[in-house]
Order: C-alpha cells, then structure tokens, then sequence
C-alpha cells in the first residue's frame, strides 16, 4: 500500500512535470516537421492540422534542387570545421601557457580576452567589414572563419584553462624527467587528458559558428553563403514560404543532433571538468 | 627583451596600417572590350522572385549594348535589417554599385553622403516623362532635398475594395467624391435581418496600427496636410474620421482592428468597403468572386492615398555611375520593369508598362495605376517610427473613444511628428 502510495507520489511530483516539460521542449521541433511535410493547401488553410491529412516531402525536394540548399550546407559545414580546428589549436596553446607559465601582462591579457567578448558583436561589424575587404577575403569562408574566432578563441582560452590549472603539473614533470622536452610532454600527456574538455568547447564552437547569422550575412555573398542566412532569405517583406523555411530547419538540425548524440557522455565530462577544485 | 617587444609591436603597427591604407582596387575600366561590373543587392520575399531577378539580370547581360555585366547578390530582407546591411557594407567600403531600395533609408544614407544624385542621370534619360513626375516628388522628399536620390522601381497604392451587391442593394453609384465617398459609408450601413441590430456597416476602420495610411486620405479629402496637423482642414478630416465611429457606420471593433480584422470583416460580408492594397486582391477574389471590385479613393479639396515603395539607388562609391544608370534604368522602364511587376504584381512606375492589357486587365491593377498621382508616404523623420507604431494608434483611439476631441487628437499627433 505504501509502495503503490509512493509511486503515485513519483508519478505526480516527476513523471508528470517532465511530460508537460517535454511537451513544452519538444513540440517547435515536432510542429517545425509537421509543417515541413503539410502540403501548401493545409499548410496555408484557415483549419488548423495537427497532423497533415496528407503528407508530402516536397519541401524537401524543392529545398535541395530548386533553392540548391547543399550550398549554404556545405559552407557552413567548411566554416564550422575550420573554425572549430583554428580555435581548438590556438585557445589549448594559450590555455596551456596561461596556466603553466608565469608571465608579465599574463593576468592582463586574460582580462583583455574577457573584455572581447564583453562587446556587443554589431559594434565590430564595421571595422571587421572594413579589415576583411581590405585583407581581400571578403566574401570567402576565411572571413567568416577569423570573425568567429575574435569571440570563440577567447571563450575558449578561459574554458580550457579552468581544466588545465586543475591538471597537476607532475604530469608534465614525470615525462619530462623521463626524457621528454616541453613539446612532447604537451602533446603525448596533456593533450590525451585534455579530450573531454577539447570536445565540449569543440561542440560550442561548432554550434556557435553553425548558427550564427550577424557576421554570416556581412561577410558572404551568393557563394559563400551559409545556413543561417539561407534560411532568413525565406523570409521576405509580405511573406514567408513556410514549407521551404521549416524543412530547412529540420535539415539543420540534424548534424547537430547527430554531434550531440556521440559526443554526449564527453561534453558533460568536459563541461564540468575544471568545475570542482580539489 | 623590452626591445623584442618594441621590434613586434612597431611590426604589427606597420601591417594594421598598411591593411587600413590599402588603396582599392580600381575595377573601372574604360576599355569598351572589358566588361564594366556592376554588383546589384536585392531582397526577394520567395524563391520565385530571386529567380525572375536572376532571369532580368541575364537578360540585361545579354541584351544590353554596353558590356555592362551585371551581378545580383540577394540578402535576407530580415524585418528591414536589409538596410542596416546595406549601411555597414557601404560604411564599410565595400557595398554594393547599386541596391533595392526602401525610402525610409534615405535620409541616413543621405546623410553619410552614401548614396549618388541622380538628378544629371534622369534629366538627361530619355524615359524620365515615362515615370509620373508625382513620384520624383516623393523621392525628392524623401531625400529631404531638391534632389532625387532614388530611382522608382516599383509601388502598392492603397485604393478602396467594394462589394458591388451592396452598392446595387442600397442603389448607389461608386462614389467620385469624397463628400459622396462619407454618404455611401452611412447608406451602406444596415440592418438586414431587422433584428435593431447594424450587421452591415458602410466602411472596414482600420484604427489599430497601419491605420494611419487610409486615415491620410481623410485629411486630404478636406484640405489638410501632413506639414501641419493642426490646420482647421486636417483637423475636419480627422472630425469625419471620428464620426465614422460615432455614428456607427464602421464596426465598433474599429479601434483595434489591424490588417486581419478588415480584411476578414469585408471578406464576410461586414463591412462594405475598406481600404487596402492589390496585395490582398487574390484573396479578396477567392473568397468573393465576381462581388469585390474597387476605386481609388476619391477626391475632395485634395487627394492623397498611401504608397508602399520600392526603388533602386546608385551608390557614391560607385565606379561606373554611367553603367549603373542604365541598369537601374532598365528595372525601372525597361523590361525588367515588365518581368518584375508581373512576377510580383505590384505596381508598375513605366507609364509605357501600366499601359500594357496585361496590366490594363486586371481591375485592381487598373485602379492602382489611376491611384498612383495621388500617391505618397508620410513624412520622414527621426519620429516617425514611433508615431507610426504607438502615438497614432493611442491618440485615434482615445480621439474615437470620445476621450480627445479632434483638435486635440490633431495637436497631439503634430507633437509626436514634428515636437510641436
């Protein structure tokens, strides 16, 4: 009797609010793929569907022959992979310095990298605009790729540097007393332990530079556009093509669930690495 | 190893310089054999449009005489986040020759000296009499100057909708005077199933925001204007818009009824006009057939309706200002003037265009076309925005409410606009 009281109670205080807070997260994702596959009539009709009467996949048909959405795909896919490898490279040699080498202005250049981030990234615009022309890489993904890194490299440093001032610095003098030079004993013993916190800032970097959409549509033009500013060219002035617009969403999404899936068990490993001191 | 330090900063100092002093590349060329490029932004509402763009734009590179080449770069229209687009790119050296064109933006454009006088262009084009000079006008004062900065592309005049039945019901003709236009609203108001009750009311009030586009018509119906407010004239045609509602013949929702409401009032049968742009004409016709028509608002001791924009500029920065005119001018009179407001169905500038059956045809269109000398905008100020969105809206509806009498609706509205 008591039991069956208690698994009410369970039912009541936990099944239920994580149903209705299920609900509540996942239904834009459901209503977003319901609408991609409704066809144009019940999509644009006055009753409201819950489930199409009648599916169809069209959207996703036009989307990838007539609007050529593999494009947008594949730059985002190109600036989000170089992103994430220049970032992941120059922020776990910072970090690795910061945290092991006591040097003049090393306190004032890690509040310099906070303060980057502290500016709003519409007043960079400009500047960065003008830079890039200059530089002749407007338009092209290495703009998109070192705007993005003005704001992910930073993050990053301090990220990783919480793991790596937790990491005991006998680590290094073990391999180093073993032979190894400084070099080696970053690449061949800290990197290796480094991999749950290198694959959590990975994926923030990587989501950051797949979504982001105030740089993307400065910095590219037909050729170089990407996802983001895609999608937002579905959605004119008098209307928006709906079917076009979720089926996108869809598709965008899914290389982000895919990451999130693998990469799952490392990033909670990686985010709250650094976390505890002791 | 001060030293060190010094050697790399005087080092980096000197390769931020010479990326900041970089000349630009000079991409003019004179010689008739090279092609003179000319990079176009625009913004289209679906994927139909940015493939007709793309279809004027091949057009033009292979019909056009000059070599002139052009190439269309389409950007999200993001709520109007297309212009503040447009202003970093050019503030930033690197906008585009030419631009779809909101008027809006003109005056900060203007103001950052962005954007190339057009004037010697379009008194020189032999086409400038095929564009109503009521429209250089607008884009005169747009500009807040004497000169034009923006080239017509394309419009939406707002015009009003009627159902025929309703006017042969109560036996009225269309109304071709703005007296006659305030006496249909009171005829066309009934009981129909004499249950006491109004089911029908003569006019669709739009009293929500947007509202003050068909309320200007009224203004100007009695004399008035948008320089002063508080005139004896504008204040009388705020008096009939006031009486409208008083005396019942709109819905008494009138207050807060935005585009949905009108449209959806007319559309069943609630109201028998109201007033909107060839935008909703589909929609008017699916759901009415036969029994919607319209007529552009009429005229009293002036006449003015709105107009919705869309034109082109030439940048300053422009190096090929010659070759960006005959392109902007191709959108505007050309065929690509005929490619893209059939396309779109929006309104023609080409008077050569609106004349052709395609547009002629059509009665919306038609009325649009009859619309388009009394066509115009509100002015254009650093107010405007937020008389448009909340002072508008507030004062009519506390004006329709009986709250503000329409002397002080009208003194409240020239505050919020001009500040006194």
């Amino acid at each position: 009797m008591k039991g069956r009281k208690n698994s009410f109670y369970r039912v009541l205080n936990l099944h239920i609010p994580l149903i209705i807070l299920l609900i509540f997260l996942l239904f834009p994702f459901y209503w977003t793929f319901v609408t991609s596959i409704k066809p144009e009539r019940e999509l644009y009709g006055s009753v409201v569907t819950y489930w199409p009467r009648q599916t169809t996949f069209k959207a996703y048909k036009d989307l990838f022959f007539d609007y050529n959405f593999l494009k947008p795909m594949g730059n985002s896919l190109l600036v989000a992979l170089l992103t994430t490898s220049l970032t992941l490279s120059v922020a776990s040699l910072a970090s690795y310095s910061f945290s092991r080498f006591r040097f003049r202005g090393r306190r004032a250049f890690m509040i310099l990298f906070l303060t980057n981030n502290m500016f709003p990234t519409v007043l960079l615009l400009i500047p960065l605009y003008a830079i890039m022309r200059n530089l002749g890489i407007l338009y092209t993904p290495t703009a998109l790729v070192l705007s993005y890194t003005t704001f992910t490299i930073p993050f990053s440093v301090w990220l990783l540097n919480g793991y790596l001032s937790d990491l005991p610095l006998s680590l290094e003098e073990a391999a180093m007393v073993d032979g190894a030079n400084r070099p080696q004993a970053f690449i061949r013993i800290i990197l290796p332990v480094l991999i749950p916190c290198l694959i959590a800032t990975g994926v923030y970097i990587f989501m950051t530079s797949w979504n982001e959409y105030t740089f993307a549509v400065m910095f590219t033009n037909e050729e170089s556009r990407t996802i983001p500013v895609a999608l937002k060219n579905l959605i004119g002035q008098l209307g928006v093509q709906w079917d076009l617009l979720t089926a996108g969403g869809i598709i965008t999404i899914i290389p982000v669930c895919v990451m999130f899936f693998f990469a799952q068990r490392r990033l909670v490993e990686g985010l709250t690495a650094g976390a505890v001191k002791g | 190893m001060k030293k060190v330090t010094v050697f790399f900063l005087v080092i980096a100092l000197c390769l931020m310089m010479s990326v900041g002093c970089k000349k630009k590349d000079d991409t003019s060329s004179g010689a008739t054999n090279t092609p003179i490029d000319i990079t176009h932004w625009y913004w289209a509402d679906n994927p139909d449009y940015s493939a007709k763009m793309q279809q004027i734009v091949k057009d033009f590179n292979e019909n056009n005489d000059q070599n002139i080449k052009v190439t269309a770069q389409e950007y999200p229209w993001d709520g109007g986040g297309y212009s503040e687009t447009l202003f970093t790119a050019a503030m930033g050296g690197g906008g585009p020759d030419t631009a779809a064109w909101k008027l809006t933006s003109t005056p900060l454009f203007k103001a950052n000296n962005l954007l190339a006088n057009l004037d010697g262009y379009i008194n020189d084009w032999t086409d400038k009499e095929d564009i109503e000079e009521n429209l250089y006008n607008v884009m005169r004062n747009a500009s807040g100057t004497d000169n034009i900065y923006v080239m017509p592309w394309n419009t939406q005049v707002l015009y009003v909708y009627y159902r025929p039945s309703m006017f042969k019901a109560v036996n009225i003709a269309v109304p071709t005077t703005y007296d006659e236009f305030l006496e249909a609203c009171r005829k066309l108001t009934r009981d129909t199933d004499k249950n006491g009750k109004t089911d029908v009311y003569g006019f669709g009030m739009r009293g929500a925001k947007g509202g003050q586009e068909p309320w200007g018509s009224f203004i100007y119906g009695r004399g008035g204007d948008f320089t002063n407010f508080s005139t004896p004239q504008a204040i009388a045609g705020m008096q009939d818009f006031i009486n409208l509602y008083k005396n019942g013949y709109v819905p008494p929702t009138a207050p807060t009824d935005g585009f949905n409401e009108i449209i959806a009032n007319f559309k069943s049968g609630k109201t028998a006009m109201t007033i909107h742009h060839i935008g909703s004409s589909s929609g008017m016709v699916e759901a009415l057939g036969e029994d919607v028509d319209a007529f552009p608002f009429p005229k009293g001791t002036s006449q003015w309706t709105s107009m919705g924009d869309t034109e082109n500029v030439i940048f300053e920065a422009c190096d090929n200002k010659d070759a960006a005119f005959e392109w902007v001018a191709y959108l505007a009179t050309g065929k690509g003037q005929e490619e893209w407001c059939k396309t779109t169905g929006n309104v023609p500038v080409s008077k050569r265009v609106q004349a052709m059956p395609e547009f002629q045809n059509n009665k919306f269109m038609k009325v649009s076309i009859q619309g388009a000398p009394s066509a115009g905008i509100f002015p254009i100020l650093d107010t405007t925005t937020e008389w448009i969105n909340t002072i508008w809206p507030n004062t009519t509806a506390a004006a329709l409410a009986g709250q503000k009498t329409a002397e002080q609706a009208m003194a409240d509205l020239q505050k919020g606009l001009y500040g006194s």
